[in-house]
């Protein structure tokens, strides 16, 4: 078996929590039920590009699949952080492994998990999404594009969260408060266009915006062309942030 | 194993300075030394997990530079430091950890069922390795390196939290696959495991190896006549263990809790055996055995470390 596949195998074995991911997958679902369908009287539908117009719940059931992203990149720090605070992190390293395998291991389990988490809370989501969806090869490979790199992004900003941080405690707290912030200025609960200046400017540079944007132009067939910018943009970000995650990996002290 | 000249430093201090040795194959190499003296950090380098400041190693016919992964194919590791898989019970760790040395399935049961027999596991084999106590986990942890194939293996410290039992049957564990080929480099603060196990014994204190030699050579270098064991009447006597403690020719006194014999640490048995009896009349206790004690391995060991850290001491003074 591939080296890749074994060290992948592991990370989804040892280290996920089923009680957590179960959460995770709980999370999303209540911002497209509840929240959703109780704010729907009240925002009036509202167009989101390419004159697509779609009501509030749709809009954020798409968001709240996005969020998913998040939360799947959340596990790839408390993965390192459980193999660094168990003892596995030198003992894999010890073993006929590099490190690039190791961490890209983890990122590739953290995209199953994402990307895997985003298809079943889509599926959940089915009898509010499903009717608006309108499948094309290019809408499919744009969302596939946004959770791919969105994962990547948030799995390699945990990681260096997870490297900077001295204590699992600590990580967690700043872990959820970091991805509060980039939840609360991102467009997964309102469109980034019509919030406070000083949201708008925060949103250009939080990725998760141009993740949520990209999945709802694929998924409503909305393709306007900032998409394929925002998409440029997005990937730099995520590669900018696997760099940083791959520079303190390499500083772990052993 | 060829080492020569590793050294590790940290900050401006080396931990390792410029050790060198040969381990041979087949050979129990034991690896000992007080707490901090480069025990940990040598093992580190030589499994590549730490880069070397300088110098460099033979492993396995691999440069330890420039042929890391090679390395690691073919060795295993226990460290000292407790490492398990969080999420799991025993069997499926082991069988997780066969996966990624890429065991096959078939062999990995095998091999499975016969470290849990091994290590008397079977009690605990369902139950998940974060729930286990100190001396389990690390019986897992040892048997872990052995559902994998390797030439060369390291244990640091691997019988800590062990009770007798189970680390007598590890150790004859370790002799058996030893007598098959496998090569052991070994670091315990058990200097009895060191004699049981160690075909050669490296003494390291600040970094620095001091002796290398068999524990029989060893002992009979460094600890020939110099322990006496004597056993009051009385039992015990505080006055004549604190008046004998102050002789100039007393390194340690010792007295063991069970059997209340003091063992006596000296250079000059000759002269502290008539000490102790003059003592005795003084204190008015009777002496009721008396012998000069066979060397121990620890003597031995007590013994070059003193040396080493008293010859540090006069070059710092000169």
């Amino acid at each position: 078996m591939n080296i890749y596949l074994r060290l992948v195998y592991r990370n989804l074995r040892a280290n996920l929590d089923r009680a957590s991911l179960f959460f995770e997958l709980i999370f999303p679902l209540f911002f497209i039920f509840v929240q959703g369908f109780g704010l729907n009287g009240i925002v009036p539908p509202f167009e989101i590009g390419n004159g697509r117009v779609i009501s509030y719940s749709l809009f954020l059931a798409a968001g709240a699949v996005t969020l998913t992203v998040i939360n799947g990149g959340t596990n790839a720090g408390t993965q390192l952080w459980f193999d660094r605070k168990n003892g596995m992190f030198e003992q894999i390293l010890m073993g006929p492994f590099t490190r690039a395998q190791y961490i890209l291991s983890i990122i590739f389990a953290t995209l199953i998990i994402g990307v895997a988490g985003s298809l079943l809370v889509f599926l959940f989501a089915f009898p509010v999404l499903g009717a608006s969806f309108n499948p094309s090869l290019p809408g499919v490979l744009t969302i596939a594009a946004a959770l791919f790199l969105g994962t990547v992004f948030f799995g390699a900003f945990a990681i260096a969260l997870s490297v900077a941080l001295k204590s699992s405690e600590t990580f967690q707290i700043v872990s959820t408060f970091a991805f509060f912030i980039f939840l609360f200025t991102s467009s997964v609960f309102f469109p980034a266009t019509s919030a406070p200046s000083a949201i708008q400017v925060a949103s250009l540079a939080n990725p998760l915006t141009y993740t949520t944007d990209i999945f709802r132009a694929g998924l409503f067939d909305a393709m306007t062309p900032t998409v394929s910018l925002e998409l440029g943009i997005l990937a730099l970000e995520a590669v900018v942030m696997f760099a940083i995650a791959v520079i303190a990996f390499h500083r772990i002290r052993v | 194993m060829g080492v020569n000249q590793l050294s590790r430093l940290y900050g401006d201090k080396p931990a390792v300075d410029r050790v060198s040795f040969d381990v041979e194959r087949s050979e129990v190499f034991g690896f000992l030394g007080p707490n901090g003296a480069g025990k940990t950090t040598t093992i580190k380098m030589l499994t590549t997990l730490l880069q070397p400041s300088s110098g460099g190693a033979n492993v396995l016919g691999f440069d330890l530079k420039t042929e890391g992964r090679k390395i690691r194919e073919r060795i295993g590791v226990v460290q000292q430091q407790d490492s398990f898989d969080q999420g799991l019970n025993v069997e499926t760790s082991l069988d997780i950890y066969g996966l990624i040395w890429n065991v096959p399935r078939t062999e990995r049961k095998t091999r499975i069922e016969e470290v849990i027999a091994r290590f008397g596991m079977e009690e605990f084999r369902k139950m998940p390795t974060v729930d286990l106590s100190a001396g389990q986990r690390r019986r897992v942890q040892v048997a872990r390196e052995f559902i994998h194939d390797m030439d060369l293996l390291f244990l640091d410290e691997p019988t800590v939290g062990l009770d007798p039992i189970v680390r007598r049957a590890l150790l004859d564990y370790l002799k058996e696959r030893v007598h098959n080929g496998l090569t052991i480099f070994f670091t315990t603060h058990i200097l009895e495991e060191a004699e049981y196990l160690c075909d050669r014994i490296a003494v390291i204190n600040q970094g620095r190896i001091v002796q290398i030699d068999t524990p029989e050579n060893l002992k009979r270098r460094f600890g020939s006549a110099r322990a006496v064991e004597f056993k009051l009447l009385q039992g015990s006597s505080e006055a004549l263990a604190s008046a004998l403690s102050s002789s100039a020719d007393v390194t340690r006194l010792v007295q063991d809790s069970g059997t209340g014999a003091y063992r006596v640490t000296t250079t000059r048995p000759e002269s502290v055996i008539p000490e102790i009896y003059r003592l005795a009349e003084q204190h008015a206790v009777t002496v009721s055995s008396i012998y000069i004690a066979e060397t121990t391995l620890e003597d031995a060991f007590i013994h070059m470390v003193t040396d080493d850290e008293n010859g540090r001491e006069t070059e710092r003074e000169a």
